[in-house]
């Protein structure tokens, strides 16, 4: 795979989110994969919260109406998070972390599409189970994440 | 101010049990995560009953979306906490770190416009039978605080951009935005 992270890293929009001291190059691209994180994972917590029992005055359906929400987060990070990829593909995709990071976030987003389609439709048990299996995906997905400047082995292959 | 910001951090930096703790492998990582945990957790509870208020949602009650601001505020204590721990452990990283200045005083604006939001118009926007839309005054402060909380987000993860360097004469001036090191100490 070296060549292929070579190619990658040698690429200008590599090198300029790697390298440029502007603030809108990493610094930028950090925090917004950090505002995406907050709103991708902070409303999947809200609707996890809600199917668990908190907050049980609200109308359990009408959190669909805060689903848009979670997904321009989502959408913020699959943007952010891939041009993280581009300026260091070896550090990610040379660490195991990396790809139970991508699992747990398509878990997560496997059940928050689902919980959109079909909340209504569930008894209280499956609605519990499935709260905490939201919760623990998009948590496990942020400790991962955090993980991942701790636990890398190769930083470039260049 | 600068000898301010050199007694808080010997007053943290004789806080050694913490740093200890925090300089073990797995001291720092679990806290930034706790961190990333408890910002979410705020940002998704205190965020949404911004939007609310902005008239997102309007079929929810605004007193029963108020129900997730005690998990708001756990989030907000979990990051007290750990923000703490991290402040204990390398305390000039930040007291001489700008954006953590500007980080504080976001978090400090958004607790006085919640504050403000309690004291004027929290009861009208609750009570029983009270309208779908909030007024003008409750959406102001909905909108600031949502702002701050984004800002909140962005000045910490610039920290690192900012990391402070031992000071090169002159001295620093009214506050210190670099380390104030070995010849301040020697005056």
């Amino acid at each position: 795979m070296d060549p292929v992270f070579r190619w990658i890293e040698s690429s200008a929009l590599s090198v300029w989110t790697r390298e440029s001291t502007s603030l809108i190059a990493y610094p930028a691209i950090l925090s917004a994969h950090a505002i995406g994180m907050a709103l991708a994972a902070g409303v999947n917590a809200a609707i996890a919260l809600r199917m668990l029992g908190a907050a049980f005055e609200i109308p359990a359906v009408e959190m669909r109406r805060y689903a848009g929400v979670a997904w321009i987060g989502f959408a913020i990070n699959a943007a952010s998070g891939m041009l993280l990829l581009i300026a260091y593909p070896t550090k990610a995709l040379t660490n195991p972390m990396f790809y139970l990071k991508l699992s747990l976030i398509a878990v997560g987003l496997a059940l928050f599409v689902a919980v959109n389609r079909r909340l209504d439709q569930w008894t209280s048990t499956t609605q519990t189970w499935i709260g905490i299996a939201l919760l623990t995906s998009w948590g496990g997905a942020i400790v991962a994440g955090r993980l991942l400047a701790y636990t890398y082995r190769r930083l470039m292959a260049g | 101010m600068v000898r301010f910001q050199m007694w808080l951090v010997t007053v943290f930096a004789s806080v050694k049990p913490m740093a200890r703790l925090m300089h073990t492998a797995w001291g720092w990582p679990l806290a930034e995560s706790l961190h990333f945990i408890g910002l979410s957790l705020l940002v998704g509870t205190v965020g949404l009953f911004d939007l609310r208020l902005l008239g997102l949602g309007r079929r929810i009650p605004i007193a029963a979306m108020h129900r997730l601001i005690p998990w708001g505020l756990a989030g907000f204590g979990i990051n007290a906490v750990s923000g703490i721990a991290f402040l204990l452990a390398e305390p000039d990283q930040y007291v001489y770190n700008p954006s953590f200045h500007v980080k504080v005083l976001f978090i400090a604006a958004a607790g006085l416009n919640a504050l403000t939001f309690y004291l004027t118009t929290y009861r009208t926007v609750t009570v029983n039978g009270a309208p779908v839309a909030a007024p003008p005054a409750a959406k102001a402060m909905a909108a600031v605080s949502l702002s701050l909380w984004i800002g909140v987000i962005i000045a910490g993860r610039l920290l690192t951009f900012y990391r402070p360097f031992p000071c090169q004469p002159p001295e620093p001036g009214f506050l210190a935005t670099c380390i104030p090191g070995f010849h301040a100490n020697r005056k």
